[in-house]
């Protein structure tokens, strides 16, 4: 809970710290970069586009799963010796997640970028970017 | 701590309760608060961000739907 609580403010304190960051014409920082909101480089072409997807995704995958770690085997060394299998369970269920989940979300982002492609077949339009 | 855990839930329910009435008053543009799709906008955009927010939500998938449901572990 307590591991929870910490990745909750620090994420979102250093995200509303970035963003009410003053700038030059824009008071609160809303003026975004257009583009994607992982800061996905524009890639041109659809191969390129689904390796850096697939790098993206892998990068966060592995980062996550490592900090969560990190921050779990510090709260059980550090703070409380939770009973039971707690740091076995962490890292076998949230590797289970990552495998459920990233493989589910691969398939939408394919399914996503067969349907706007053939949307932009049928309209004539030029197809966009892979993923 | 552990002999009162409802205090736990407490601070829970102020925290969640003071995000969802955070994003009500910047939805109603009171203030010029920025929403939470800014302020999620802004952490992804960096790498350590993006696995910080990964690590938030494979932590309360694990925290709600693996531990102690011992069916999906079993092997």
């Amino acid at each position: 809970m307590l591991g929870g609580y910490l990745l909750i403010m620090a994420t979102l304190g250093f995200g509303l710290y970035r963003l009410c960051r003053p700038k030059t014409g824009d008071r609160h920082g809303r003026s975004l970069p257009a583009g994607r909101p992982g800061g996905l480089p524009a890639a041109t072409g659809s191969r390129r586009g689904w390796l850096a997807l697939a790098r993206q995704v892998t990068g966060t995958a592995v980062g996550g799963y490592l900090m969560l770690m990190a921050v779990v085997i510090a709260y059980y060394y550090g703070v409380a010796r939770v009973a039971g299998d707690f740091l076995t369970s962490a890292f076998t269920g949230t590797a289970m997640l990552i495998g459920i989940a990233v493989p589910l979300f691969g398939a939408a982002s394919w399914l996503t970028g067969r349907r706007r492609r053939r949307g932009s077949d049928t309209t004539g339009e030029p197809p966009g970017r892979g993923p | 701590m552990v002999q009162h855990p409802l205090v736990g839930y407490l601070v829970w329910a102020a925290l969640f309760g003071a995000l969802f009435a955070w994003e009500g008053l910047s939805l109603a543009g009171a203030g010029s608060l920025p929403t939470l799709s800014d302020v999620f906008r802004v952490i992804m955009r960096y790498p350590v961000g993006r696995w910080a927010l990964f690590a938030l939500w494979l932590w309360t998938g694990w925290h709600f739907f693996v531990r102690g449901w011992h069916f999906l572990l079993r092997a």
